[in-house]
Parts: C-alpha cells; structure tokens; sequence
C-alpha cells in the first residue's frame, strides 16, 4: 500500500456514519436499503459513504438482481495498522504530481460529465482540454471531417473553433477532407 | 408572505442545529449535506424578500420561481443520476427535498 492510498483509508474511516456502516458489515453482507434503514440515513447518503469506503479500498460491492451487495475486503482488515501507517509514498517525481494535480482541477472545471463548459481563454488550460478531446479520437486512423465534427460536437457546440484549434496546436494533422490524431 | 418567511427562518435555525449536532457525531460529510438544505431554505427566503419587496409581485411569482427552481434541480439530478455521480446525486436530492418541503407550506399559506 502507498502512503497516498494509507491517506485515503484513514480519511475515509474518520467518519461516525462510515464506521457505523463498517461495524454492521462485520457481521454480514448486506445492501444499501438495509444499511439505510439500520442507520436512519437516505439510501443515497449510504451509496455516497460506500462509494468512498469502496474508493479507499475498505469495502467491495457485487450487483445481485436488483441490489448492490456490500462486504468488508478481509484483505485489508487483517493487514497490520503499523504497516500501513508505515507505507511509503509512490515514487512519482513531486513536477509530475504537481503536473498531474493542475491538469485534473483544470478538467474538473471545465467539463462536466464529458462534456465542455467552455473553451478556456488560457493556452495553457485550453490544450489539456484539447488533449482530452484527442482522447476520443484513435491515434493513427483517418477521420472525415463529418467523423469528427460528429465526435465533437456532443462534446461543445463550437465544433468548428475546437476542430481548427486541435489543427494548429498540432494535435490533429489534415490533409485535404482527412484528419489524424498525431498527438 | 410574512409567516411564510417565519417558516423559512425557522427552518434554517433547525438546520444549523442539525449541522452542529452531526459535526459533534463525527458526521462531517452529512453535516455537509445539512448545509445544503440550510442555503436551499436561505435562497427561498432571499427571492421571496426581493419578490415581496417588487411592486406588483405577488405570491404568484415566488411560486413561480420556485417551479422554477424545481425544473432545473431536476434536471440537474437526472444529469448527475445518469453519470452516477453520487456525491450529486445527494446534493441533488437534499436540495430538491427542501425545495418540496417549501412549497408545501407555500402552498399552505398561500391559500
């Protein structure tokens, strides 16, 4: 475990409701209509608190008919508490962190469940939205022009500005009606 | 308009009782969702203080805007419930629970 996963654990656990729902999980698996109605919160607020124990590793979930089955990941419970308090950071380079940081409170902004709220003004912010756009296009194969605006324009209903852009940003290359993704 | 808004002030005080007592139960992130419903009772009271503040703008138009609210809250949550965005989803549902409890007394002193 990497001392950025301990963080998430440890965050996740410091809640009273998250505990409630752990403590109710050792005696069984169960799902979230009945954890809702054990702890007296929505069902909804129950899916919130197992999608971070879920995140966090603490809980695993299994679709049965109609419900979500929850159930505590015994792996991890049987692991040493000094161990994971003593895990070491991931060894990724703190400019990349920081790169990588920036780059998803940029996306995080400006999209919104896939979709563009606004081509960003700052170079900078508009090509890590571009490059998330170039996301959908397979590197290597060659696109109509309809193709591609097609995949654009669910994404932000200024298809042309984008298409031009992702061009001289050098992202797409166009040779007459086609276009590839290079980047 | 005036018990109406004695309504809504009461409701907020509850909330932030309720925001105080699940903060003291460790419950950070349902004292988040409390908030919510605080800011949500807080919007209604504001639009309807401005609304009964306009010449010639009567009970009408406070439902009016909060039908308003009701239609792209909806939308909103149908958007989030698509995605299965959950943190939303509650957002969502908790904001359009207090938007109900509203205009049920709304209705109420209304007529």
């Amino acid at each position: 475990m990497t001392q950025e996963n301990a963080l998430k654990l440890f965050k996740s656990l410091s809640d009273m409701s998250r505990l409630r729902i752990i403590q109710s999980l050792t005696k069984g698996e169960m799902y979230t209509e009945l954890l809702a109605e054990r702890l007296g919160i929505t069902p909804s607020t129950v899916s919130f608190h197992m999608k971070k124990l879920e995140e966090a590793g603490l809980v695993i979930s299994r679709k049965e008919q109609y419900y979500t089955v929850y159930s505590l990941n015994r792996d991890l419970f049987e692991m040493k508490l000094s161990d994971i308090a003593s895990s070491e950071p991931e060894e990724t380079d703190e400019q990349q962190k920081r790169e990588d940081k920036y780059r998803s409170k940029v996306i995080e902004s400006f999209f919104e469940y896939g979709k563009l709220r606004s081509i960003p003004v700052q170079r900078k912010k508009k090509l890590i939205c571009y490059e998330v756009i170039a996301e959908r296009f397979v590197p290597g194969r060659i696109y109509t022009e309809k193709e591609l605006d097609d995949i654009i324009l669910p994404i932000h209903e200024d298809y042309c500005t984008i298409r031009r852009d992702m061009i001289s940003e050098g992202i797409l290359r166009r040779d007459g009606n086609q276009y590839v993704r290079i980047k | 308009m005036e018990r109406f808004i004695d309504y809504l002030t009461q409701r907020i005080d509850v909330c932030r009782d309720q925001i105080v007592a699940l903060e003291k139960d460790g419950r950070k992130d349902e004292a988040d969702f409390a908030k919510v419903r605080l800011n949500i009772y807080d919007v209604c009271r504001t639009v309807t203080n401005a609304l009964a503040a306009r010449p010639g703008a009567g009970p009408e138009a406070v439902k009016a805007q909060l039908e308003r609210f009701r239609r792209e809250w909806n939308a909103a949550l149908d958007k989030a419930r698509e995605h299965g965005d959950t943190r939303n989803t509650v957002v969502g549902e908790t904001k359009l629970e207090a938007l109900e409890d509203v205009m049920e007394h709304f209705a109420e002193v209304a007529q």
